[in-house]
Order: structure tokens, then C-alpha cells, then sequence
């Protein structure tokens, strides 16, 4: 009979049963871009991996994890593999849990720590806000608002990007089927009208968004914003190394009100790069909340 | 629907009357886990989960599942003891026979939802207990497993009191436990708590189904308790929260839990939250797909 010693231990949970050398490039871009491709996304990444390879004739992960970490262009590639990540995620009500979450749990809470103060107005900043779909369908969301919990109040927002060619974009305000995929019925009959194939989005929502070219590593620019109650940064951070990610994180943290909210993108997360925000968990979303300490003075 | 007092609630848990009984083979295995891993002959767990056809078909779906580290196909239960290990292994059998717990029909709980908490919440309470050094991860996920074997409880002996509270709970979004105790007068951690000592499960399983929503109550086991308590929390906020939403706002390291944890590992202290929600979020599909292939098999 043979007993446990002879049976092999029992290994690290690992609940994926593919490539190794694909779960060290999910951990290296969770590392360097702070963006996690969980295991149900694994295969999703793969094909991305797969993709550059073959633009690099390379034969195996092995090779691209190398080119990854030790090759002289592992910068530039670790953007085009970010790239190729995040592509086509850009659309209306892209993430539906996390909207929910901000209508359901942020914005009273945000409301609540607003109450006693004489001007009742909202300040949220799409930052990174490319061609124009997450501003304005967070600007939906608080017209829906308008007859309940925002009656009496006003609001704004404040939309920026750094290519100018996507802020055109944005405030032409004309989309096609892929942008506009996850629209209801209802949303769509009430916020655009039919423009040749695509979808136009109506004055009223666009009237509440402001769009500007802001570099977010723009010290300067990035001071002078102030008074933000919720700021949303989907898939932009990634981008930018360790320290950049921490100054734009400190102008955050100053441009955003005491009770202020950041939110990012789906799996994109700040650990390592800033204490100075509370993780809390919404319903199916992450936040991070800003937690009281001394003003940040960004060097 | 006249209320029933919670006087005549708790009769009824202790009448046992009206419980689900234990999977026969549950028990045995249990107890046979009790002794220190070293002293587990694998012929003896192999034998355990052989006696039980049906038991030995849903455990190579498991053990076949990434979910458990499966990294070839497995067709029987030894060359799954000698693929995934012992540990592994007992933890599977474990999860297969209590699966079989939840009374199906006239039950007004979805098994489905009941079990992709309770497996979802053992498999995120084993990765927690690695990353922050808890002694005992196989102890972590067995305690998850049962953790809500009071629901089960109240699944039996007061189907329609609990359904009531179920409703309330979905409704009002609010937490499960918070309308039990607001429409029966106790919640799952209390009956619980009654049903282990009954069935006499081991006293940290029987603490943590009695305590985990009130981890600061609890005499003993605390940091078990805790890690339970706090996995389980991560569920309910991650989308395996028994089919309902808690339309809240959670800070986990602000949880009574996490400072009793934090005494015992203080590697809790700089845990990286986000990953282990990313994590669980990635076990997501995976679990649903086992669970409905057990209650629901094509």
C-alpha cells in the first residue's frame, strides 16, 4: 500500500492548466502595467501574444517572454502587447457592473458627503476619455438621474484625452454598430438620433461634457484641476511606467474632493503604486476611495 | 403566512427531524481528515469514494477541472490521488458529497447559487489562506465548503419562513443574514451553529458556520473564523452572493475580520486585494460550469 510520502505534495493552486510561460507574461504585464488577464481571460491572451509573435517571427512564448523582459525593445513591446489587450474595448456602457455600481452605491455616497454644502453640483472627469463613449454615457447615466436622486442638483463633465484626432471624434459625436453595441433600446430611442448608418448622439447629452487636451504627466495642466468628485481612468495608467503612474496618481489624489472616487479599468489595479487611496468593493466593481492625509505636493 | 417564533424555529433544528441526512460517506472522511496529512494512506481515501459510484463519477469531473490544479485527464480516483495529491483529493471528495446536500425540488433556493457560493468561497478561502500564510489552507477550504451549512438548515426545517427572507433579502438588497435574522429572528450562522454541533462536525468547522458573520463573537478559532468570514464577504461582493446583490459599499481591511486575522498573519497586512478579487473573478465561470453540470446534467 502506498501511503501520502510517496503521493506528490500538493501544488500551489494554480486553476489554470495552460502554458506556464502565458501565466509569467500575465504576471510580468500585472507587474509593469498593473492590468491582470484573469484565467477565464487567459485564452483571450494567448491570442494576443500570438498575434504579436507572429508580427516578430517568433516560434514559442518562451522567445516572446524573453523579448518581454530582456530585449532592448521590451518597452515598446510591452505597449504593443497593452495595445493589442485593451483593443476595441472602447464602446457605450462598456462595463455595466461598474456603471450600476456608481448609480447605485457612489453617487449616493457621494451625494450624502455633498449634502451639506450649499452648492449642489457634480464634477466627474472621464480622464483618458479616447473617442468619446465613457464620457457620454456617464453623462447619460446622471441625465436618468436628473428625475431621481440628482432633482435639484447640477452636474458636469469634464472629458479629456492627449490625441487630438479622438477628442475630434468625441465631439463630432457620430458612431457606428461596434461603439454603440451594448445600447438599449430604450437609450438608444432616447439619447441619439439615426445618422446615415451610425448613431449621432443628442445636444442634451453632449451639452454636459467638456472635452480637452490634457496630457495627464502634465504637471501644470493636471494642478489646476480641482473640485472632482469622481474621476474615471479605464486602461490608461497601463501605459505609463512606475514613477509616472504615482505623479498622476498624486494629481488625482489633489484633484479630487475629500470624499472623491477614482475608478479604473476592469482588472487594472493601484497596488504598489499608491496608498493613499482605500480599495472598497461595490457590487461586481472595485473603487478606490481618497482617504484623509496631508495634501500631496507632486515634485 | 402566520410568523413562526424563533422559539419554534430552534425546536425544530434541534428535532432534526426534518434535516437532510449526511451523505454516508461524509462522515467517515471527515473524521478520516482529521489525522495529520502524513498518517492519510491513499488506498484508504481511494476506498472511502469508491464505495459510492456516483460519488467516484463527480469526483474525476472535478479532479479533471483547472479549478483543481488538473494538469492531465484523470479517469480514476487513484491516478487523481497520485496526480493532484492527497490534499487535493480529500478536498474534492469533501466538496462531492456535501454537494448533495441542499434538499432539491421543493427547495426555494436554486442549489445551483447555493453551491457556487459555498464551492467559490472554499476555493478563494484556500488561495487567501497561501497568500498570507495561514497554517492550514486545507483546513480553510473545508470550513468554507460548510460554512453556510445553515442555510441548508433552514432549507429543511422552515422552507417557506425562508424563502420569505430570501425575498426580502433580494428585494431590499440587503445581506442574507440581516433578513433572516430580521424575518426569522436568527440567521444561518446561529442555526448553523446548532446544526454542526448536531451533525458533530469538528469544533473549528461548527465555529466557523456559527460565527462567520459575527467573527468578534467568536471563543475559539478566531483567525479561521476570520478568514472565512472575509472570503466569504469577497463572494457576496464579486458576484456569488447566492443569486442576490448587496447594493453596498465593502472596505474589507475595515472588518472586525481582518484585524483578528491580521493578529495571527500579519502577512494580511499587505495582501494585494485586487489581485485576489481578480482571481476569483477568473473562477467565476469555471465554477458555474461544474456546479450546473452536477444539478443539471446535460
Amino acid at each position: 500500500m502506498m501511503n501520502s510520502a510517496n503521493a506528490p505534495a500538493p501544488a500551489e493552486i494554480s486553476p489554470c492548466a495552460c502554458d506556464p510561460q502565458l501565466v509569467r507574461i500575465r504576471d510580468l504585464i500585472y507587474q509593469v502595467a498593473g492590468i491582470f488577464q484573469p484565467d477565464n481571460k487567459l485564452l483571450l491572451l494567448q491570442d494576443r501574444c500570438a498575434k504579436r509573435m507572429k508580427m516578430l517571427g517568433m516560434a514559442t512564448l518562451y522567445e516572446y517572454y524573453e523579448c518581454l523582459t530582456v530585449k532592448p525593445m521590451r518597452q515598446a513591446e510591452i505597449t504593443s502587447l497593452l495595445n493589442e489587450i485593451t483593443i476595441g474595448e472602447t464602446c457605450f456602457f462598456r462595463n455595466q457592473p461598474q456603471l450600476d455600481a456608481i448609480r447605485n452605491v457612489v453617487l449616493p455616497k457621494i451625494l450624502e458627503a455633498k449634502s451639506k454644502l450649499p452648492l449642489r453640483h457634480l464634477r466627474i472627469w472621464s480622464a483618458g476619455c479616447s473617442t468619446g463613449e465613457e464620457p457620454y454615457t456617464l453623462s447619460i447615466l446622471m441625465l436618468e438621474e436628473m428625475v431621481g436622486r440628482l432633482k435639484g442638483w447640477t452636474f458636469e463633465i469634464l472629458a479629456t484625452d492627449l490625441n487630438q484626432k479622438s477628442l475630434a471624434h468625441a465631439a463630432e459625436g457620430v458612431y457606428g454598430s461596434y461603439s454603440t453595441r451594448n445600447l438599449t433600446t430604450h437609450f438608444r430611442n432616447k439619447y441619439f438620433n439615426p445618422h446615415g448608418e451610425g448613431l449621432y448622439v443628442l445636444p442634451e447629452v453632449k451639452a454636459r461634457v467638456n472635452f480637452n487636451r490634457i496630457n495627464l504627466s502634465d504637471d501644470s495642466r493636471m494642478a489646476f484641476i480641482k473640485g472632482i468628485d469622481l474621476i474615471m481612468c479605464c486602461n490608461v495608467l497601463i501605459y505609463f511606467d512606475g514613477a509616472s503612474k504615482r505623479r498622476v496618481i498624486q494629481h488625482f489624489y489633489n484633484n479630487l474632493l475629500m470624499h472623491g472616487y477614482l475608478l479604473l479599468g476592469h482588472s487594472e489595479s493601484l497596488y504598489g503604486i499608491s496608498d493613499d487611496f482605500r480599495l472598497v468593493h461595490l457590487p461586481a466593481a472595485t473603487a478606490y476611495v481618497k482617504t484623509e492625509k496631508r495634501r500631496f505636493d507632486v515634485r | 403566512m402566520t410568523r413562526l417564533r424563533k422559539d419554534e424555529i430552534l425546536k425544530r433544528l434541534q428535532r432534526m427531524d426534518k434535516m437532510p441526512t449526511l451523505p454516508v460517506v461524509l462522515i467517515p472522511l471527515l473524521r478520516y481528515l482529521e489525522q495529520p496529512m502524513e498518517n492519510l494512506e491513499v488506498q484508504g481515501v481511494v476506498d472511502l469514494i469508491s464505495r459510492d459510484k456516483s460519488l467516484t463519477a463527480q469526483c474525476l469531473q472535478l479532479a479533471n477541472s483547472p479549478l483543481f490544479g488538473r494538469q492531465q485527464s484523470v479517469d480514476s480516483i487513484y491516478s487523481a490521488v497520485l496526480a493532484l495529491g492527497m490534499q487535493r483529493m480529500c478536498d474534492i471528495a469533501v466538496s462531492c458529497s456535501v454537494l448533495k446536500l441542499v434538499p432539491q425540488g421543493k427547495a426555494h433556493m436554486d442549489p445551483v447559487v447555493f453551491w457556487e457560493h459555498s464551492l467559490g468561497c472554499a476555493l478563494l478561502s484556500r488561495r487567501f489562506a497561501t497568500k498570507i500564510g495561514f497554517a492550514d489552507p486545507g483546513k480553510a477550504y473545508l470550513a468554507a465548503l460548510l460554512h453556510d451549512i445553515g442555510i441548508v438548515a433552514f432549507l429543511s426545517v422552515v422552507p417557506r419562513e425562508f424563502a420569505q427572507a430570501y425575498e426580502v433579502a433580494r428585494a431590499q438588497r440587503i445581506p442574507l443574514h440581516e433578513a433572516e435574522t430580521a424575518e426569522l429572528g436568527l440567521n444561518h450562522g446561529e442555526s448553523g451553529h446548532m446544526v454542526s454541533r448536531q451533525w458533530r462536525l469538528a469544533p473549528d468547522l461548527t465555529a466557523v458556520a456559527g460565527y462567520h458573520h459575527t467573527p468578534q463573537d467568536a471563543p475559539d478559532n478566531r483567525a479561521l473564523v476570520a478568514l472565512v468570514s472575509l472570503a466569504d464577504l469577497l463572494c457576496r461582493m464579486t458576484g456569488l452572493g447566492h443569486g442576490l446583490v448587496e447594493q453596498r459599499q465593502v472596505s474589507l481591511t475595515e472588518e472586525p475580520a481582518f484585524h483578528a486575522l491580521l493578529q495571527e498573519c500579519p502577512k494580511l497586512h499587505d495582501l494585494d486585494w485586487a489581485l485576489l478579487t481578480f482571481e476569483l473573478e477568473g473562477y467565476l465561470d469555471e465554477v458555474h460550469r461544474l456546479v450546473t453540470s452536477f444539478y443539471r446534467p446535460q
